[in-house]
């Protein structure tokens, strides 16, 4: 019996490789809304435990953009983007970055469900199974709805903070799920209108690869005219005040124009990556409008009720 | 760690092989500065790592059972 087995190279990979294959700027944006999702719950929550579900949030998008570099290794080496990510740069092997995705993303959830509430935690792997399985390795390859569908995944965080305080699911952060979910086409869609040759070279079927750029911009519209009053849903729910109503509306517009930019845009792709750049801050703005919104509502109320005893 | 390659059955190969490149005496390994720092950095990390999750343990335990610690039926 003949065996051959490979020499095995002890390991180059510093910490610095391993908080990029967390992908720390998604990872920021998941706790940010899963923030606001906490914070808007009703019912109280002690800060410590209030930090620990953040922290396992955290960690739990951490892993899922670990077991995403793993999978998706082979494209990403084709992909100018994410050509410098440690594993096609040759400084983390898939097996490492697949054990250390697999390692954070148990213990994130076994530690959300310990420390805070089951409901928490299975909203939290049910993100990352979604975000790994459905999304990277089947969605990905397979159709220009990919980041329509898998979406879902980076949506998840607000319902996910909601859940770490009341133990549910209402209405409140299905609509933030809902925000997110509508946001993250427009957003992806107008970073491949000038990515187009990058995702072509990887084989990626984006849709301005798969159905042109003009299918692309129509699309982009769209959305764009279905998240802009998602966004001020929040404000008709009654769940935020006048400040975030103001505040989604003039977003809401400009996102709207942009997005009409984009499809009258002829030549360059200056509009699409105003959209881009724009679509970052407009989620920003309405989470955070939201959360000062709430905030500032609390603490006027509680001045009341202090005042009036 | 190196693993000798070879066919198993036929030939046994010598009790201490030769050191190759990047090996020490009697064929262990002989890491190069770069993945020294590399696996002392990682080690540092790990280590802040399991701190952080044991002191994470602790708050919580105080959190959620109080004063009770003192109380619980034995």
């Amino acid at each position: 019996m003949s065996v051959t087995l490979a020499r095995i190279e002890p390991s180059i990979a510093g910490v610095g490789d391993y908080v990029a294959l967390l992908k720390p700027r998604v990872m920021s944006l998941v706790v940010f809304t899963a923030l606001v999702g906490l914070l808007i719950a009703p019912g109280h929550v002690h800060p410590v435990i209030a930090l620990t579900a953040l922290l396992c949030i955290a960690v739990g998008a951490g892993a899922a953009g670990a077991l995403n570099m793993w999978y998706d290794a082979d494209i990403d080496a084709r992909m100018t983007r994410t050509a410098g990510r440690p594993i096609p740069q040759g400084r983390v092997t898939p097996g490492e970055a697949a054990g250390f995705g697999l390692t954070l993303a148990m213990f994130a959830v076994v530690t959300l469900g310990l420390l805070v509430n089951w409901v928490a935690a299975s909203l939290l792997a049910f993100t990352i199974a979604f975000y790994v399985v459905i999304y990277t390795m089947w969605l990905k390859r397979s159709t220009p709805q990919n980041i329509v569908i898998g979406g879902a995944a980076g949506a998840l965080p607000p319902i996910i903070g909601w859940a770490a305080v009341t133990g549910g699911v209402a209405v409140e952060p299905i609509v933030l799920f809902l925000i997110i979910f509508f946001w993250t086409p427009p957003h992806f869609w107008a970073l491949s209108l000038y990515r187009t040759e990058d995702y072509a070279r990887a084989g990626i079927p984006m849709l301005p690869v798969v159905a042109g750029e003009a299918e692309t911009r129509r699309q982009i519209v769209i959305y764009t005219l279905i998240l802009a009053p998602l966004g001020v849903a929040p404000w008709f729910l009654g769940y935020a005040g006048p400040l975030y109503g103001i505040a989604a509306v003039a977003t809401g517009a400009a996102m709207i124009v942009l997005a009409l930019r984009v499809r009258a845009e002829r030549q360059g792709h200056a509009a699409s990556k105003q959209m881009f750049g724009f679509s970052i801050l407009y989620l920003f703005l309405l989470f955070a409008v939201l959360l000062a919104d709430r905030l500032w509502g609390g603490l006027a109320a509680q001045a009341v009720s202090h005042f009036a005893a | 760690m190196t693993i000798v390659s070879g066919a198993m059955d036929e030939v046994s190969p010598p009790p201490f092989p030769p050191p190759q490149a990047g090996e020490g005496q009697g064929g262990g390994i002989r890491l190069t500065e770069q993945q020294l720092r590399a696996r002392r950095s990682r080690s540092i990390a790990i280590a802040l790592a399991l701190g952080a999750f044991v002191v994470v343990i602790f708050v919580v335990t105080l959190v959620k059972l109080g004063s009770n610690v003192l109380t619980r039926p034995m």
